[in-house]
């Protein structure tokens, strides 16, 4: 949900026209939707607590990646925390891989630490 | 080097987009005082008006299409009669400015070498051609290393059984000793018939590994498969009778080597590099499975190795009975030895052999090991057979200083280990001493590449459980990854420094091409790999003294292993780290020794020679 839908108004609405005669009721309304803003933020904050919860690591390193425009996880995982143990192998292609493993190695640092 | 005149006759029937494109290419490139001749095989497309507007190209119609082997000796017969002639398809792309020059300067290397070819490239870059074999079971030539992704490999000038004409840089000296290409053949073989009978007249085949061209190939034959299949049989059957017998008779030796080759493991690996040399040695070989229900690896073997050359000394008749029988293997399938002659050959990661290797041991007529660590452990555990030492090898085609690197672009100085989960590797030593040497905020790497198929260890959990420092030297994993063996030299590649400091070795082959590769190598100065490590190229970790090798393993009971020093451990990674110039300078050394001293080559010329030993 968009934070602006959240706090009651539409982001494509045009910002309100302050008349100088009525500077009490644009006070009442600005606190208003400061108000609306304060509980949507609360609200967001659980939700991201709740997420950080129960999702699971490689998930959360993947959604922080992307937000920050980052490329996604590389296919193979490079650490321990983020690997599918099995004793099957898997085929692999060395240039790939490692280009994989390096182009991964910068935000990993960041957000197993 | 003799400076002589050059003439490059190119081939074409129609297809005047491909001889465009070769022509255009060729251009950019430094011909010298080099002259094009362009045979047009009777093209009825636009070739011959085209060709007709390109004043630097002289062209020579036909009038009629002759086909590959008499249209290229039309233009050999239309050549300046004392230049050296190169006969290249339409189909080709010049991607290399100096390449006529390399050509020449191979050429004029040596009184005796007759015919050069180069590396060609398929359009999507994959290799496709480093030379040709042709074995006298099947008369169906192949291409070395044919569709392996292209990572600088076969770059050295070698001598080879046969090149593909696609380029094929012929002396003056050839042309006069045996003439054009044979009329025996209209397309297909004629150029591995060239190269033979070169040889016969003592004139050696090269391969230039400095040139490589792109081979857009069959561009220039067109596209019917049928016509094109009665085309290469007919000409199959005439190449098997005018040379099968001299191809059989090129072998010296025959051998029955029982082993293991379609299995990811250390024996079945080497397996496959030592059967390919010893059929580059002249030894006829022919290759059972030893393995399989009623020994220690119970599971069949699968066919098909993916490599044309073994899949042929597998399928040789079971009729077969050579004198001289190897069991390449661990010594409890000794008994399974089918030969007149038994020779078993092993190798363990221990100070001694178990009893029942050994009570297997004494029933062969001989023994080999690779290493003198191996033949000392065997002497001491009641081996009472002789016992030879063959070392193994490594291909240094594939695994070579310029093979291709994709190094870590921020720049980070990597540590690269290889190795099977497990106690004789060391890991949690190696992971341990890197974590404490070495800061997060230092540019420097180790990178793992670990292999577990033991269900019952949990490698992240033992990870886990070492409590590595998140302050403490980077580590990255490959886990359970399986990369095609001809590439793994780009692995090493990508690394500054190699290390496998094992409790014990049988070889390690993973540690002898790293360093063919040219890295510096930390190793445990213990074990078979002593008899290829030395402090003049590598750096030799001690071990303190040797301890009771405690392992699932059941070979390793009751013998003893090393134990590498931590101390010393730490103190070589900080000073490889800080001393990369004197590491850079060890690790080329120990690739020139590697090339020098250890190829497959040399490891089936000392097996050829022990065979010859014994039959005489």
């Amino acid at each position: 949900m968009p934070w602006a839908e959240a706090a009651g108004r539409d982001e494509t609405e045009p910002e309100p026209i302050l008349h100088p005669e009525e500077p009490q009721r644009t006070i009442e309304r600005l606190a208003a939707r400061v108000t609306a803003l304060e509980a949507a933020l609360e609200q967001r904050s659980r939700e991201i607590l709740l997420i950080q919860r129960l999702a699971c690591k490689r998930d959360l390193v993947l959604i922080s990646r992307i937000r920050a425009g980052l490329p996604p996880l590389p296919h193979g995982a490079y650490e321990p925390a983020f690997w599918h143990e099995s004793t099957e192998l898997a085929q692999a292609d060395v240039k790939e891989t490692l280009e994989d493993l390096w182009s991964s190695l910068v935000p990993l640092s960041a957000y197993s630490r | 080097m003799i400076q002589r005149r050059i003439s490059l006759i190119i081939l074409a029937w129609n297809r005047w987009d491909l001889t465009r494109i070769c022509l255009e290419s060729l251009r950019a490139t430094d011909l010298g005082d080099a002259e094009v001749l362009v045979v047009d095989n009777h093209s009825t497309d636009e070739t011959p008006e085209r060709l007709a507007e390109i004043p630097w190209v002289r062209t020579l119609r036909l009038p009629k299409n002759l086909g590959f082997v008499r249209g290229n000796n039309a233009g050999i017969a239309a050549a300046d009669p004392s230049s050296d002639v190169v006969l290249l398809n339409n189909d080709l792309i010049f991607t290399q400015r100096d390449w006529l020059r390399r050509l020449a300067a191979c050429a004029h290397a040596a009184p005796d070498v007759g015919v050069v070819g180069c590396r060609l490239t398929l359009p999507d870059g994959r290799l496709l051609h480093a030379g040709t074999y042709i074995l006298p079971d099947t008369v169906w030539g192949q291409q070395v290393g044919s569709l392996e992704s292209e990572i600088g490999q076969y770059l050295r000038t070698r001598e080879v059984e046969g090149i593909v004409f696609a380029c094929a840089y012929i002396k003056r000296e050839t042309l006069q000793a045996i003439g054009g290409l044979a009329l025996d053949f209209e397309s297909y073989f004629e150029d591995t018939d060239y190269c033979l009978r070169a040889r016969q007249a003592g004139l050696k085949t090269v391969l230039c590994g400095e040139v490589t061209l792109v081979h857009d190939e069959h561009g220039s034959t067109g596209d019917d498969a049928g016509a094109l299949m009665k085309l290469f049989q007919g000409s199959r059957q005439t190449f098997r009778k005018k040379w099968g017998t001299a191809l059989r008779r090129r072998y010296r030796h025959e051998l029955l080597w029982q082993s293991i080759m379609n299995f990811p493991m250390g024996y079945a690996m080497s397996c496959r590099e030592l059967l390919r040399a010893l059929d580059q040695q002249g030894v006829w070989t022919v290759y059972r499975y030893v393995y399989g229900p009623g020994t220690v690896f119970p599971p069949l073997e699968p066919e098909q190795s993916g490599d044309y050359r073994l899949n042929v000394l597998r399928s040789r008749p079971k009729s077969f009975w050579p004198k001289a029988a190897v069991v390449y293997g661990q010594g409890d399938v000794f008994r399974r030895n089918r030969g007149r002659y038994k020779i078993g050959y092993t190798m363990l990661e221990v100070d001694g052999f178990p009893a029942e290797w050994v009570r297997q041991a004494n029933r062969m007529d001989e023994i080999w090991v690779p290493s003198e660590f191996n033949r000392q452990g065997f002497l001491r555990s009641g081996l009472r057979r002789p016992i030879h030492v063959m070392p193994l090898g490594v291909d240094i085609d594939h695994f070579h200083p310029a093979i291709k690197s994709h190094p870590n672009p921020a720049g980070e100085f990597v540590f690269l280990s290889l190795f099977e989960w497990g106690e004789r590797k060391e890991p949690k030593l190696l992971l341990r001493a890197f974590n404490e040497v070495f800061s997060s905020e230092e540019p420097v790497r180790l990178l793992c590449k670990v292999i577990n198929r033991d269900p019952s260890v949990h490698v992240k959990e033992e990870i886990r459980r070492l409590r590595l420092s998140q302050s403490g030297g980077k580590i990255s994993y490959l886990f359970n990854l399986e990369f095609p063996h001809h590439q793994l030299g780009s692995l090493y590649r990508s690394a500054d420094c190699f290390v496998a400091i094992s409790r014990g070795e049988g070889w390690d082959m993973p540690l002898m091409e790293a360093m063919a590769c040219g890295l510096p190598a930390i190793a445990t100065d213990w074990g078979a790999h002593t008899e290829f490590v030395h402090p003049g190229i590598a750096y030799p970790l001690r071990s303190r003294r040797t301890v009771p090798a405690v392992a699932r393993c059941p070979y390793y009971a009751g013998f003893s292993w090393a134990d590498p020093d931590p101390d010393q451990l730490r103190h070589l990674l900080r000073h490889v780290y800080e001393h990369r110039d004197e590491a850079r300078a060890r690790g080329m050394a120990a690739a020139r020794e590697m090339a020098a001293r250890w190829t497959w080559g040399q490891a089936a010329q000392r097996i050829a020679g022990r065979l010859a030993a014994i039959s005489a």
